[in-house]
């Protein structure tokens, strides 16, 4: 702040138009592509469109959609959906991380394999998935047929429907298609978390590390006391950007499940489009959206609150 | 930027992290491999019951390398080569994939990536080196309100390209939808750009600035230079993004003709259920172009993905 000041006093006294001119394009922009949207979602969800034209309905958008199954089965689906997601390649993305942090050869080759499904499409890296588990044509899918292996009768990994479900109205255990949905989602997601845990253990001063070991610490111990509490911060920023693009993901469902079997796999995300698209509800689409929006901004604001603590204690290093 | 830290683990055996590596490394590319296996697949391979994983197989042997059945068909479905003797190679790709939607495609990923880098280096910098009324409001309600994902705005937008086209008004989809991915990306990028300006030292434009020089050209002249690689990583990121929409475009775009390639691949899935081949040969002519820009340019990638994913 002080800094930023004296910088001013120096040499950037200016006049207020340089600054204003160069960010009012980007603001422009903005405004029309995600300000004006998000108050015109609002408006939509509190109106519902008659014959005579769009008229204000209240709550009742909300009240429909909190009665719908749709709606009630979405939010199982899609908490099953992000616990599996989040935790899967947090996991795996830490001991990726954790492996490729130490001296070894061939690192840039590793990396850059490993990140090559990240740049693949959503709705591509769906449907490579649905080719490899398609039932009777899919590659494994003979694997997954065979009830020798899974019995009684093998599983059709995208045809078969959800188990009885063993707390009412919340779909768990999953169908067959969710957990497919779950590792072809971790295996997107994947490289980008190892990029971000890896990024923030390089951020760890070496001596930490090394003064852990001298101090009679263990590998295990190491990661455990001193390598997990010094990444805390940016892990939780991955998990929270794990939650908002696992919220938020569409096209992965297009091409492997398409929300199917049944709804088994559609999360909330899809169901919006279900709703606005499908069924061409669009009043009730939008305070589905609503409800989305707000979650996904309590995340944005959670991580801006974490970085900007991370940042203050980073100074003080 | 991966190499200089000594591991924590200096005990743990080399072999064991790369077999580990290795394990980890097949996961992520065996759906890729098996993808390009199908894509060169004859439908007759395709549809056997039960599946097999390499063409291969004769009556008498399990797996006869020699006897191997691979073909191009899948791709030739996509593809749709025409002879047509007065063009350049004596033919021309008549399908819909290739000549119209990855066309649009790159047009719409190339504009919308210039754009954005522009804008958001124009942001960026007046973000870091200028302090002004708001500085911090704005710069927080950017990422804070306008991050919220695509999804949750295409409702609105969808509305709003339903009435621009009812309105009379001279409307494009295809200008509306560049716009949208702009809008889109630009939130992040500018971020990214913000901390790239801030790692480049003030001292030479301040001496610039002392010596008469005017922001705008200190900018062009002096930091510009020094910023490119960080916004080309922008550009790059908001490439790939584009690239690999799927959502907008296929929503907020009327004409078949204008529609990206992420909706053809879409199509296809409808028209080809069993046509694995062809479905896998579209995968592979879509995503060969970004994973061969991504091999090209993995270390801007990566630092345009640090920056933004740490930030938000």
């Amino acid at each position: 702040m002080s800094q930023e000041q004296a910088d001013i006093k120096q040499g950037f006294r200016t006049k207020m138009f340089t600054p204003f001119w160069l960010i009012l394009p980007s603001l422009l922009i903005l405004f029309l592509i995600q300000v004006y949207p998000t108050l015109y979602t609002i408006v939509l969800s509190f109106q519902d469109r008659f014959p005579t034209g769009w008229e204000f309905v209240g709550l009742a958008n909300f009240k429909q959609l909190a009665g719908s199954s749709l709606f009630q089965k979405g939010i199982g689906h899609t908490i099953i959906f992000l616990i599996g997601y989040v935790f899967l390649t947090t996991v795996f993305g830490f001991i990726t991380a954790l492996l490729l942090n130490t001296e070894i050869h061939y690192k840039g080759v590793y990396i850059t394999l490993l990140f090559i499904p990240w740049v693949i499409a959503q709705i591509i890296a769906g449907m490579v998935f649905r080719l490899l588990f398609l039932p009777d044509y899919g590659l494994l899918s003979g694997i997954m047929q065979n009830p020798s292996i899974f019995p009684p009768n093998g599983i059709s990994v995208l045809t078969a429907t959800a188990p009885q479900s063993w707390f009412g109205n919340f779909p768990f255990p999953p169908s067959p298609a969710m957990y497919l949905l779950i590792l072809a989602s971790t295996w997107r997601a994947l490289p980008f978390v190892m990029l971000l845990m890896l990024a923030a253990m390089q951020m760890i001063p070496r001596d930490i590390m090394e003064s852990a070991s001298i101090d009679g610490a263990n590998g295990w111990q190491a990661i455990r006391f001193v390598l997990i509490p010094l990444m805390l911060p940016s892990m939780v920023v991955a998990i929270f950007n794990l939650i908002l693009t696992g919220m938020n993901s569409v096209g992965i469902i297009f091409s492997l499940t398409g929300g199917g079997p049944g709804t088994s796999t559609s999360l909330l995300s899809f169901a919006l489009y279900t709703i606005g698209w499908g069924q061409l509800r669009f009043g009730r689409a939008a305070a589905l959206s609503m409800i989305l929006a707000l979650v996904n901004w309590l995340m944005i604001m959670a991580t801006l609150r974490i970085t900007r603590v991370e940042e203050r204690s980073s100074q003080h290093v | 930027m991966f190499s200089r830290r000594p591991g924590l683990s200096r005990k743990w055996n080399k072999p064991i992290i790369h077999a580990a590596l290795i394990l980890i490394t097949l996961f992520e590319m065996l759906p890729i491999f098996t993808t390009v296996l199908i894509s060169f697949k004859s439908q007759q391979d395709i549809t056997r019951k039960p599946p097999v994983l390499l063409p291969c197989d004769t009556s008498e042997k399990l797996i006869d390398l020699s006897a191997c059945r691979w073909s191009v068909e899948g791709y030739k479905r996509v593809l749709a080569p025409k002879i047509k003797p007065d063009s350049l190679l004596g033919f021309e790709l008549s399908g819909n994939m290739v000549r119209i939607y990855l066309v649009n495609n790159f047009i719409y990923a190339a504009a919308a990536s210039f754009l954005v880098m522009i804008l958001a280096g124009a942001s960026g910098y007046a973000f870091s080196r200028f302090k002004f009324r708001g500085h911090k409001v704005l710069l927080t309600g950017i990422i804070a309100i306008t991050s919220v994902p695509l999804l949750t705005n295409l409702l609105a937008l969808y509305q709003m390209v339903i009435s621009f086209r009812k309105s009379g008004l001279p409307f494009d989809d295809r200008v509306f939808i560049v716009v949208v991915y702009i809008g889109f990306y630009l939130p992040l990028s500018i971020w990214i750009a913000k901390g790239f300006f801030d790692a480049i030292p003030k001292d030479m434009e301040e001496a610039a600035l002392i010596d008469g020089c005017s922001p705008m050209a200190a900018l062009y002249y002096i930091t510009m230079p020094l910023a490119m690689p960080g916004l080309l990583a922008v550009a790059l990121l908001a490439f790939v993004g584009v690239w690999n929409d799927f959502m907008a475009g296929y929503l907020l775009i009327a004409k078949n003709e204008y529609k990206p390639a992420m909706f053809g691949l879409y199509e296809f899935l409808g028209q080809n259920i069993l046509n694995l081949q062809v479905l896998a040969a579209a995968c592979i002519i879509i995503a060969l172009p970004v994973i061969i820009l991504f091999l090209f340019t993995r270390k801007s990638f990566f630092k345009a993905m640090v920056e933004g994913g740490v930030k938000g």
